[in-house]
Parts: C-alpha cells; sequence; structure tokens
C-alpha cells in the first residue's frame, strides 16, 4: 500500500504528459495568442507609465511620478534623505526596526538570507504532492502573512518621514543655546554641518533624527571624549569598528574641526 | 512523386533547402518546432502569461538599456560644459536632447518596476498552482536565482544618473552591505572602490549593470525556459479536467463522468 513518493510522483507526472498530448491544445498559435496579448498590455503600461512620467516632471521639478532626475550628485553637501527604490523599501524599513548596531546585521543580512534559504528550499519541504490550494492550508497561511508583513514593510518605508538636512539647520540656534556653543564659532558651523550632512539619518541629536542602523544619540556625546578624538573618529570610522558608518574625510580638514569641535561641545542639554 | 509546380520548386531551393541545411548542423528547425508545437494543457489560465509577460518587460529593459548605453557616459567627473557631472550631463541630454530620448529612458525606468512586479506575480501565480513540486524543482530555483539578479540589476541600474537621490541610496546601500559579518567589509570595499564613492564605483557598477548581471540573468532565462518547455506547464490545481488529474479505476467512460470528476482525491496533478 504505501508506495514511495518518489514513485507516486513519476505516476502522476507520466498521467501528466499522457493527458497534455491526448487532450491538450498547441502553444502555437493557441497559446501564444493570449501570451502576446498579455505581452502588449505591459509594453502598453510601460509606455504609459514614462509618458506619465515625462510630461508631469519638469526636470528636477517632481511630477506624481516624481522628477526626472535630483540635483547632481554631491558628496559634500549631504543634505540629501537617502531612499532607495520602492521594491528596496521593505529592507529599508527592517533597518528601523533593528536599531541597536549589534541587531543591523540581522536585517541586512540575516532575515534576507533567512528568507531566499526558505525560498530556493521551498519544493524540498513542501514535499506533499496536492497542489490544490483549498488543501494546503499551512502553504496558503503563509503566503498570506509574507504579502501581508511585505506590504506593511514596504508601505512603512514609503512614509517613513526623514527631516530634511535643510529644515534641521534652524535647530541650530536652539542646539546652541541648550548646549551652551552660542558664542563658539567653530562649534557653530559644525553644527550646521552636522544638520546638513546627512548624520541625523542614522542618529539622534537632542529629539531630533531617525535613531537608524544602531546609532547612537549624540546630544552628550561630549562626555565620553575630545574634538581631536572625534576627527579622527569621523575620518575613519572603520578603524574604530564602526563599519556602519562611512568615512566623512572629503569633507576636508576644516570642516572635520567644526564638527569635532561641535560633538566636544555637546556635553547633553 | 508528384511533379513539383515551379512556385512549389521555388519555395524549395529559396527557403527550404537553406533551412534544412541550417538544420542538418544545428537542430535549429527542430528545436524550434519543439518549442512551438508541443501540447499544452487545454485549461491553462491567463495567471499563467505572467512568465512571458514578464520576459517582454525583460525584453524591453534589453532593447531600452542597449540604446541608453550609446549615449550614458559612466563617469563622475565635471563636464566643463555644463560645470556638472558627466553621468548627469549625458542623462540630462538624453532626457531633454535626444530624438525620444525621454521615452526610452522613461520606459527603461518605469520597465524596471513592472518587471520586478511581473516577478513577484509570477511567482505568486506559481506558488498558488503548487507548480514548484515535483518534476519542477530546479524551475523554481533558477526563478528564484533571476528575482536575485534582477533586483540586483535594480540596485545597479539606480546609481547610474549620478543625482542625489542616486548618490545617496547608494551610500546607506554600501554601508549596510558592510555590516555583514567577515565578507561584509570588504563586500563594501569592493562595491565603492576606494575611501570615497566616484568615477570608479560609477564604473564598477556600470559594468556590473549593463555586464555581468544581465549576462548572469539572460543565462538563468534560457536555462528557465527551456525547463518548462521540456516539463510543460501544469493545469489549474482546481480544474476538472487537469491534464493528470487521477481517475477512478477502470471508470465506465461517459456514463458516470460526474461521479468520476468529482469524486477522485488525492494530489491530482
Ligand atoms: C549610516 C548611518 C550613520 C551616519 C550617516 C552617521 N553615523 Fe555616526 N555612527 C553610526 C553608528 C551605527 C555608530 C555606532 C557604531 C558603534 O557603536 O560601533 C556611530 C557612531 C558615531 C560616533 C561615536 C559614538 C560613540 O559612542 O563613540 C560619532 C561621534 C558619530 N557617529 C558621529 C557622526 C557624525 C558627526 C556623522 C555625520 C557627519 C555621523 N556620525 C553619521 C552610524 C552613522
Ligand atoms: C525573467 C524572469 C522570468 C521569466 C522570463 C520567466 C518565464 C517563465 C515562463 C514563460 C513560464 C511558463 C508558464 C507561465 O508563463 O506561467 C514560467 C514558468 C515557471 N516559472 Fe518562471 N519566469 C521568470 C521568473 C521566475 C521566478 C522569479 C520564479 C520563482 C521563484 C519562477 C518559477 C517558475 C516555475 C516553477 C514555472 C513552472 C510553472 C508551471 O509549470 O506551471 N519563474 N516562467
Amino acid at each position: 500500500m504505501a508506495r514511495d513518493l518518489g514513485e507516486l510522483n513519476r505516476e502522476d507526472f507520466a498521467r501528466y504528459k499522457d493527458d497534455v498530448k491526448k487532450e491538450g491544445k498547441s502553444f502555437f498559435p493557441r497559446a501564444l495568442f493570449h501570451d502576446t496579448v498579455m505581452s502588449l498590455v505591459v509594453v502598453c503600461v510601460i509606455v504609459a507609465l514614462a509618458a506619465i512620467w515625462y510630461f508631469d516632471a519638469d526636470g528636477v521639478k517632481s511630477g506624481i511620478l516624481g522628477p526626472w532626475y535630483t540635483e547632481p550628485a554631491d558628496p559634500a553637501t549631504t543634505s540629501f534623505v537617502p531612499r532607495p527604490d520602492w521594491y528596496f523599501y521593505f529592507l529599508f524599513y527592517l533597518l528601523r526596526i533593528f536599531k541597536w548596531p549589534e541587531t543591523v546585521f540581522i536585517a541586512t543580512v540575516g532575515i534576507p538570507t533567512i528568507a531566499l534559504i526558505l525560498l530556493i528550499g521551498l519544493p524540498f519541504y513542501d514535499r506533499r504532492r496536492e497542489r490544490r490550494p483549498s488543501r494546503r492550508p499551512v502553504a496558503m497561511v503563509a503566503a498570506v502573512l509574507t504579502v501581508l508583513s511585505m506590504a506593511v514593510l514596504t508601505w512603512k518605508g514609503a512614509t517613513a518621514k526623514e527631516a530634511l538636512g535643510s529644515e534641521l539647520v534652524a535647530f541650530v540656534p536652539e542646539w546652541a543655546q541648550e548646549q551652551g556653543f552660542a558664542d563658539d564659532p567653530q562649534a557653530v558651523k559644525g553644527a550646521e554641518l552636522f544638520a546638513q550632512s546627512g548624520c541625523l539619518n542614522c542618529h539622534t541629536y537632542l529629539g531630533q533624527g531617525a535613531g537608524n542602523l544602531g546609532a547612537p544619540d549624540l546630544s552628550s556625546i561630549g562626555q565620553t571624549n575630545e574634538a581631536t578624538y572625534f576627527v579622527r573618529y569621523l575620518t575613519n570610522p572603520a578603524a574604530f569598528g564602526n563599519t556602519v558608518m562611512g568615512s566623512y574625510a572629503y569633507l576636508g580638514q576644516e570642516n572635520l574641526d567644526a564638527l569635532g569641535a561641535f560633538l566636544a561641545a555637546s556635553k547633553g542639554g | 512523386m508528384a511533379k513539383k509546380s515551379k512556385r512549389g520548386t521555388l519555395v524549395e531551393t529559396a527557403v527550404l533547402a537553406p533551412l534544412d541545411w541550417v538544420d542538418e548542423r544545428t537542430a535549429a528547425v527542430r528545436g524550434t518546432k519543439w518549442f512551438l508545437f508541443r501540447n499544452v494543457p487545454r485549461d491553462i489560465s491567463w495567471a499563467q502569461t505572467l512568465g512571458s509577460a514578464t520576459l517582454t518587460a525583460f525584453i524591453v529593459q534589453t532593447l531600452t538599456g542597449v540604446i541608453l548605453a550609446m549615449y550614458y557616459e559612466p563617469s563622475s567627473s565635471i563636464n566643463p560644459t555644463t560645470g556638472k557631472p558627466v553621468a548627469y550631463s549625458s542623462i540630462e541630454a538624453i532626457t531633454n536632447d535626444l530624438t525620444l530620448g525621454w521615452l526610452v529612458r522613461g520606459m527603461h525606468r518605469w520597465g524596471a518596476s513592472v518587471f520586478i512586479i511581473l516577478l513577484f506575480l509570477h511567482m505568486g501565480r506559481v506558488f498558488l498552482f503548487g507548480a514548484y513540486k515535483y518534476p519542477r524543482e530546479l524551475t523554481w530555483i533558477t526563478g528564484v536565482f533571476i528575482l536575485v539578479t534582477g533586483m540586483l540589476l535594480g540596485f545597479t541600474g539606480y546609481l547610474l544618473p549620478w543625482d542625489q537621490t542616486a548618490y545617496w541610496a547608494t551610500v546607506v546601500g554600501i554601508n549596510l552591505n558592510g555590516t555583514a559579518p567577515f565578507l561584509g567589509p570588504w563586500l563594501a570595499q569592493f562595491l565603492a572602490t576606494g575611501p570615497e564613492i566616484g568615477s570608479e564605483t560609477l564604473a564598477k557598477w556600470y559594468s556590473l549593470h549593463m555586464l555581468v548581471l544581465p549576462g548572469a540573468i539572460i543565462g538563468l532565462i534560457g536555462v528557465h525556459i527551456y525547463l518548462v518547455t521540456r516539463l510543460g506547464v501544469v493545469s489549474p490545481p482546481w480544474s476538472g479536467e487537469r491534464a493528470g488529474r487521477e481517475r477512478a479505476e477502470a471508470a465506465p467512460t461517459g456514463a458516470r463522468a460526474g461521479l468520476v470528476r468529482g469524486g477522485t482525491s488525492g494530489g491530482g496533478k
């Protein structure tokens, strides 16, 4: 009675081949006709999207489908909010869930790797011969949960707000007041750079910023070290075991010194 | 042998003979016939056009990509006439000056999103139909690799316009790679090419985007479609006349057809 799975599978497939041969229809032209209709729809959708995108926007001025391009890349004034293409939003948002440095790699590597292994392995752990959705409740529930969580993560990623550098600069006087460095022009300049250089896409400072990727709050960082240390840190974070933060060496020595002065002056409001 | 008409002889020498000549050496004609004149289940549904629709979106990407590559220049150095990075200026020129350049670029840009969406829809259809089960496991696995390669294509293409969006998304992306244990920092170093993201990075990503990854994905698509043709596509699993359905032993033909169809259970394929 208990015949082995391989045998049953091969029988099923032999019967499938037989049925297709006897009862099937020819791929050309009958199935190909449906394929062609669908393909034409796809091409029309692509052309329509391109046209809406082009005619609704104008240069860097955004239409409903975004601008033609944003300003040229500029590593020095990093007042720009990084945003990947929409199909990476779910990853982007995962990163905000795993905030602590020790856990960042769960989001960047761990979860995607597990998801991939689960996907590749699917035919090997789901070995039942049953194909009807109504009789595969576990698979269907798992699929619905996957789709829902991807949708929620994508949606959250799409609507996640990050303050623009230009808006953050407005907080500099407030910071200077609270931290008491208002009469130190170098620290004030550092604070402006800090607001504009995207630091707050990861860090938080006196209630501003994102708290992303495990970056710590810097409001009272000045209590831990002095300016020269921070300059060295920013020049090469990797040397301090920080592989999340990129090097800010490109800002130039003068700007780095200003940032260092600002960080050292941030003793906590 | 019946005597041939004049027209028949002409067709024979001008078309059929060369085809035979090629077929004798390559089996190309036999191969094409094998592909086109095979039978597919008679009850296949519209959902099963999603695979070929994905292929169409990919072909759109290839054609528009080839045209873009003729005008795009992967360099971040400053173009002396525009005062903007060369890559950025070439994108501007394609969008604004080149005849129908906006359409080509727009189709490539939006085609990428459509392609990714279709990939997921097609995968969802395969999952719903349980079509990843025996003997189509490898078709599924090549599909998963296609999905990953497709997303990498999107990721590498995103940098190329060299605008702020592109640049900052990429900086974050590279830093994220850096968080992976062991290989992470090395990978980040490789992707960024040096301490700063600049021309060398751009050249490397360009070659990944237009040579390495398309090469890989075209190979994978080839294997995928070969497997689909060889193994055939499944019937919708809920279809009463699905190919490979189980029949009650020695069922009297005709008379009790309804009973026979409704009464089968288990792994109907
Ligand atoms: C991509 C995200 C990211 C960005 C952008 C970023 N940082 Fe960081 N930074 C981090 C992370 C994560 C850590 C913690 C690393 C660790 O604990 O090993 C950190 C650590 C630091 C530290 C050391 C904190 C300590 O406890 O010693 C300083 C100082 C710092 N960042 C300053 C800055 C400044 C200034 C900027 C902007 C010029 C900046 N960061 C931009 C992610 C970022
Ligand atoms: C460039 C991307 C892809 C192309 C061009 C492509 C093309 C096709 C085509 C033409 C078919 C025939 C049936 C149909 O259209 O549904 C097919 C079937 C199939 N595809 Fe894909 N596919 C792609 C990606 C994927 C992905 C991402 C997966 C899953 C991870 C996948 C898994 C499968 C499986 C298992 C079948 C067999 C289904 C059956 O027999 O009913 N494919 N593919």
